[in-house]
């Protein structure tokens, strides 16, 4: 009990600061970049006097403290982050209807990169400096070298203009999710392939593996072993790319034409809409932190050794 | 009028009409004013009888905010507020005011009495006839909110008269009193919102439109069905249009390609070749209402002379420019005013390049050796960035050294507001189809923008504006924006760079996708092929 007590204490410690900052960082960023909501609104040849009515009318003319409290104290106290400048209803709103699009992109994007890296690494390990080893080591790495966004257009060209397989992005259900999903995959890839290739020479060379086999035990169910006692570092390393993959949504859907939180957050910057800004980091703040939670408590868990205490 | 950058979020600021020829058929080869090639089915003759039924995708790159038709501009607004809500009076392609909903209209001999006869038979959605007191409801309505696009013209009283006919009487001329009751915010809705609260109105509303909103996700998708009680016969053809949202110059392009969307709202210059080239494919080349231009702030220190401003003018390139830029897209500018509004004139000095002009120009000034300056655009914008390295290099020529300072929309907007600019690169966009609105806004102190942001005061060319807007229309009137678009060109405020087209795409099996000079679209006109 005192150790779920004390984890609880250390997630705590970990939230708590993290969420603050970015709530404070967003609130007092956003304000010190010049430019409104309203002239986005009215265009440019609103007069003086119209912009600075719809800012009275969206509450911006009130101190920057008040703001800040009204602010606070209705995520604090209501659970409210606020209603969108521009479209006028609750931000987490805005934020229910996008947030399914980048959390299905993440999912299938870590799903495949799993798919990828898995059979990739033992394959690298098993055939250590051989051909298909320098292979997986090298060719994976072309995907680290490309940035996302022009994975993402190569993928279109070929799969969505060219082959026609698939569609070249907007929402068409699953199928629009594949290559967005495939070009987050295959730059997450390369990494973690190494990684897990390194973890599991090292692990091969246990004197257990050698105890298993020569007790006769299944090539397969040894292997199985191995990769349990080889996954912690590269599950740590995956928790972290996942939480990475919840803010680098923005770029891949900015390029599928994907109307999930990124496209969101790209307009509302645009437009100065703070309180939708504010909200989608503050999501995106407490996503990552629940992500990275998640993985600790898993790897723990898998770890023998913290069983055994 | 507006200045406005194309391709970025919320920025296009056109005043969108419901609009066109209530009698046939018009095709996209119909509206196609340039000579862009119209491959594919797209030729499809006029005869071809138009097919009912079917859904148009529709990607734009901004989705609706409101549909509050008086309380917004721009286009992601205006171009779906227009497909819902029509004003009495319209305008086509070109930009000719036309009746709408009011079959007929007229003014009294000296401008003051305007009469508006309804159409008969015309329905709102809910199939309840549209009454005089309609329209006054909506105009008083636009009247108390402002908004935007205010009325500007000077009424006094709006009064229904009968059955059908409404009377506004003006307490001084204004001529363009039609071109303005033609914008979409001037649209006609049931008296008193049919009785619901404003918040419920705007989300499903009621107008006269050919579609009506079916769903909307905001800052998603919006789509429309048929309004079944629309009043041009047989029309709209379409069930259903879907405004789909795609953020991207690259994706609108691929979408197309692939298929996934019928029509595609806007086309960087850059891709029209590409697109072209593909037969299964339209592109539909039509003249705007936009004016790109180089805009000083007349209280800067060297842009306060005259002979400066004139200098740069002499010094740029327009034609090297516009060719290096536009793709063979844009026309190259002279005037303030685009080809497309009524009275432009090109006949007049635009002090257009004339290296050894520029020199004597310059030499004449305050500034004899030159100097160093900065010129403002907004980033993310890749027609401008071409541009200003364009100018940068062209008024090197001269001895003027010019800073390039590329920075957000949002903070550019707030930049030019505060006049903390020297000068910078931005479009305009007249609202209605009539001189008075362009010029008013740019060239008349008290026309709400200190001149567009550059601080253009000139009371000569202020009292021609005054006379502009209360002589009748003909040639007594255009000759004084003759008058108007040279004086402006030789104080060179601004410099109009070229006016671009609005470029549109669509599958071949698009037809009839009527383009107005606002950008939107009538899509009452528009049916499919199988």
């Amino acid at each position: 009990m005192t150790g779920s007590l004390r984890w609880l204490r250390r997630t705590a410690l970990r939230v708590v600061p993290v969420v603050t900052g970015v709530v404070l960082a967003t609130f007092f960023l956003l304000r010190l970049v010049p430019g409104g909501p309203a002239a986005a609104v009215l265009g440019d040849q609103a007069t003086d006097e119209a912009v600075a009515a719809l800012e009275a009318q969206m509450g911006l003319d009130q101190p920057l403290g008040a703001q800040l409290w009204s602010y606070v104290s209705g995520v604090v106290l209501h659970g409210d982050v606020g209603t969108s400048l521009i479209y006028n209803v609750p931000t987490s709103e805005l934020i229910a209807g996008r947030v399914g699009v980048t959390l299905s992109i993440v999912a299938l994007a870590a799903l495949g990169t799993l798919l990828l890296v898995v059979p990739l690494a033992f394959a690298a390990a098993l055939h250590k400096d051989g051909v298909i080893d320098h292979v997986i080591r090298v060719v994976p790495a072309i995907g680290l070298a490309m940035p996302t966004f022009w994975i993402g257009l190569l993928l279109i060209v070929v799969f969505a203009v060219n082959l026609g397989w698939l569609p070249a992005g907007g929402s068409d259900g699953v199928r629009s999710l594949v290559l967005p999903a495939a070009a987050i995959a295959i730059s997450m890839t390369p990494v973690l392939v190494r990684t897990l290739r390194a973890q599991l020479l090292e692990v091969l060379d246990a004197d257990f593996v050698a105890a298993l086999t020569a007790a006769g035990l299944p090539r397969r169910r040894v292997l199985a072993h191995v990769l349990r006692n080889a996954a912690l570092p590269t599950l740590t390393l995956f928790g972290l790319n996942i939480a990475y993959m919840i803010g680098g949504t923005l770029v891949i859907e900015r390029v599928f034409a994907l109307n999930g939180l990124g496209a969101l957050m790209f307009e509302s910057i645009s437009n100065r809409d703070f309180p939708v800004v504010q909200g989608v980091a503050l999501f995106c703040a407490v996503a990552v932190v629940a992500v990275t939670v998640a993985t600790d408590f898993l790897v723990d868990r898998l770890d023998p050794r913290s069983r055994l205490s | 009028m507006t200045l406005s950058t194309p391709r970025t979020p919320s920025t296009t600021i056109r005043r969108a009409g419901v609009a066109v020829l209530t009698a046939g058929v018009f095709v996209l080869a119909g509206c196609t004013a340039s000579s862009s090639p119209l491959p594919g089915g797209s030729a499809a003759p006029t005869t071809t009888a138009p097919t009912p039924g079917g859904t148009l995708t529709f990607a734009r790159t901004q989705s609706p905010t409101s549909l509050d038709l008086h309380t917004q501009i721009t286009a992601n607004n205006a171009f779906a507020i227009d497909k819902i809500f029509e004003p009495l009076l319209s305008f086509d392609a070109q930009g000719e005011i036309e009746p709408w909903l009011a079959s007929e209209y007229s003014s009294s001999e000296d401008g003051l009495v305007w009469t508006f006869t309804l159409r008969p038979g015309v329905q709102f959605s809910t199939g309840d006839a549209v009454t005089p007191e309609d329209v006054v409801y909506s105009l008083n309505r636009h009247l108390e909110v402002g908004g935007p696009l205010p009325l500007h013209a000077p009424i006094t009283s709006i009064e229904a008269s009968g059955t059908d006919t409404v009377v506004i009487t003006l307490s001084e001329a204004y001529t363009p009193f039609a071109a303005e009751l033609a914008g979409f915010s001037n649209g006609i809705l049931p008296a008193g919102l049919g009785g619901v609260d404003e918040e419920t109105f705007f989300k499903d509303p009621v107008g006269t439109g050919p579609f009506v909103v079916d769903s909307w996700t905001e800052g998603g998708d919006i789509s429309f069905t048929k309004n079944e009680h629309y009043w041009q016969d047989g029309k709209p053809y379409l069930d259903a249009v879907v405004y789909s949202l795609v953020q991207d110059d690259n994706q609108l392009v691929a979408q197309l390609q692939s298929g996934q969307v019928d029509v595609i709202d806007t086309v960087a210059s850059a891709n029209v070749a590409t697109l072209e080239s593909n037969a299964s494919l339209t592109v539909s080349t039509t003249p705007s209402w936009v004016v790109e231009e180089v805009f000083f702030n007349t209280l800067d220190e060297h842009f306060a002379d005259r002979d400066v401003r004139r200098a740069v003018s002499y010094a740029l390139d327009r034609e090297g420019i516009v060719a290096a830029t536009s793709f063979g897209t844009a026309e190259v500018a002279g005037s303030v005013l685009p080809p497309s509004i009524p009275g432009y004139d090109a006949s007049i000095d635009s002090l257009s390049y004339d290296v050894d002009a520029a020199k004597a120009a310059i030499a004449a000034s305050a500034y004899p050796e030159g100097f160093t300056t900065t010129l403002l655009v907004a980033s993310g914008n890749s027609l401008r960035a071409q541009e200003a390295q364009i100018i940068q290099a062209q008024l090197a020529e001269i001895g003027i050294t010019v800073e390039i300072e590329s920075i957000d929309l949002a903070a550019f907007r707030e930049r030019f507001r505060a006049f903390d600019f020297s000068f910078m690169i931005n479009s305009a966009t007249s609202d209605v189809a009539d001189p008075n609105g362009i010029v008013t806004f740019q060239a008349d102190p008290a026309g709400g923008t200190n001149g567009y942001w550059t601080h253009y005061d000139n009371p000569e060319v202020t009292a021609l504006i005054a006379q502009g807007r209360t002589l009748p229309d003909g040639a007594d009137r255009t000759a004084v924006y003759s008058q108007i678009q040279a004086m402006i060109a030789a104080d060179a405020p601004f410099i109009p760079l070229s006016y671009p087209s609005n470029i549109k795409a669509a599958q071949a099996t698009v037809q009839g996708l009527t383009v107005l000079p606002n950008g939107s679209v009538r899509l009452q006109d528009t049916w499919l092929t199988r």
